[in-house]
């Protein structure tokens, strides 16, 4: 029993990314995405690493500067994959200014 | 432009950056002259309209859904205005404000939904922003006939396109957002460019001068248009080519598209949205309405049916008056539930063509063109 939880614990610890490895993801993700569009559009999205690649693909093509994209799709994975939850709406404040009093 | 971040941050720590970046994302914010909306993204805008503010046949401006590919370009100076009219023309012209005002005026009530609204109902996923039932809107628009513009230009019989451009350019290397429509859609005397929107030009919105497309998906409604241009060829752009395109042949859930099968989005699809009660809500035991609106891109609702019992039995809702191409019909239905307990209440639309809403909405690998019978659950409690 107990050789089975460690040996589980071992195989997660193979499969997921480390800590220090999505903090730099996430720093990524600010310095490389945010030029353009703000992270909300990011954190939006559910998808898979072979997709999460394939847009990665798309951005660089667009003139983002990736520089640590091992990282950054870990990140994303991690945080935004395709086995995740959506993510509740967020909401706008009220823009519309109050009508001036009469 | 040059792209020069890395320069620009370098004397800063990065780490620092990045983490005020995510935590001025998780801020809330305002959009000027918008209500609370459900907010995709804030920089560009790209705003949702809530289920609650669909109650009225034209949708206000501070409740309009807004798409943008790219930044807003900064606010166009009536004044400074000119319209490029050239390409395939016998007379290139530089028009004014003023000229195009000076043109015959036309009214036209159109629904203007965006291409990927419903992206977030399809499963499995797929990259985009994760619209539900709110990226779409109808307003009455009005401004001079492209046709009549195009004439003056003395328009070449063999231009088979027109090429739209807008003011809005792309940040880094993105690509410009350029549109081209076919010519004989470009000389429907419905399709105009809108000097203004429910008689505002909220630049937001594409003022002063936007083109509509009655009846075609958003994207072809290009905004803050600065140039026409007729073309022999339809234009290559990544936002005509591979971008709102939909697969000729249906593909199997999650599989990649073939790009040489893609094909240029043009009239919409027939649809129905349930807009209350909402999915998820709790209503009281006793007399409630369910309600919504229908719309069928260039033809009209002939038909909305209703189920309050997971699509066991349908009865037919009624239809706002107006039975019109391109703008959506409002649609309502008195219900008095027996019991209390859980509903699935589902909205199905037919069109004057006879085209019905699908059970299933044909999965796609950009999430464009949601129209599945709409569904949501509701739960009727006792009143104490």
């Amino acid at each position: 029993m107990k050789i089975a939880i460690l040996m589980g614990a071992a195989a997660l610890w193979a499969t997921a990314a480390d800590q220090a490895t999505l903090d730099r993801g996430r720093k990524e993700a600010g310095l490389a995405c945010t030029p353009c569009h703000s992270l909300r559009l990011v954190e939006s999205q559910r998808l898979s690493r072979a997709t999460w690649n394939k847009e990665l693909d798309k951005m660089s093509g667009w003139g983002s500067k990736i520089g640590d994209r091992g990282a950054l799709v870990d990140f994303l994975v991690a945080n935004y994959g395709d086995d995740k939850p959506p993510s509740p709406p967020a909401m706008s404040k009220n823009g519309v200014p109050p009508r001036k009093q009469q | 432009m040059s792209f020069t971040r890395r320069g620009l941050f370098a004397t800063i720590a990065a780490g620092a950056v990045a983490s005020q970046i995510a935590r001025a994302a998780d801020e809330p914010v305002a959009i000027p002259g918008k209500r609370p909306m459900i907010l995709h993204n804030d920089r560009p805008e790209d705003l949702e309209t809530p289920v609650r503010y669909f109650d009225s046949w034209v949708t206000p401006v501070d409740a309009f859904f807004v798409r943008q590919h790219l930044p807003r370009p900064s606010k166009i100076d009536p004044a400074a205005y000119r319209l490029t009219v050239n390409g395939m023309v016998a007379k290139p012209l530089e028009l004014t404000l003023a000229d195009l005002q000076k043109l015959p005026q036309y009214t036209v009530s159109a629904t203007i939904e965006c291409t990927g609204n419903g992206r977030g109902f399809y499963v499995p996923k797929v990259p985009g922003i994760q619209w539900m039932r709110g990226a779409i809107g109808n307003a009455e628009w009005r401004g001079p006939r492209v046709s009549d513009v195009l004439k003056m230009a003395g328009v070449n019989s063999s231009a088979a396109f027109i090429d739209t451009d807008g003011a809005d350019t792309g940040v880094a290397a993105t690509p410009d957002f350029v549109r081209s429509l076919p010519m004989n859609k470009a000389l429907h005397p419905a399709t105009i460019l809108a000097l203004s929107m429910n008689g505002q030009t909220p630049d937001i919105h594409g003022f002063p001068v936007r083109l509509i497309v009655p009846g075609w998906d958003g994207t072809s409604s290009v905004k803050w248009v600065v140039r026409i241009s007729a073309t022999a060829q339809a234009n290559t752009g990544f936002f005509m080519n591979p971008g709102y395109r939909y697969p000729k042949y249906a593909l199997p859930p999650g599989t990649p598209a073939k790009p040489a099968e893609l094909e240029v989005i043009e009239g919409m699809p027939v649809k129905s949205s349930i807009t209350a009660p909402e999915d998820r809500q709790k209503i009281a035991l006793g007399p409630a309405t369910v309600r919504g609106f229908a719309w069928a891109g260039e033809n009209a609702i002939e038909r909305v049916e209703v189920s309050t019992d997971g699509g066991s039995r349908w009865r037919d809702a009624q239809l706002s008056p107006r039975k019109l191409p391109f703008a959506w019909r409002l649609w309502s239905l008195e219900w008095t539930p027996a019991d209390p307990g859980y509903y699935t209440l589902m909205s199905r639309a037919t069109d004057t063509a006879g085209r019905v809403q699908p059970i299933v909405s044909p999965w796609n690998p950009s999430g464009y063109l949601w129209n599945a019978i709409d569904r949501v659950g509701v739960t009727v409690e006792k009143t104490a």
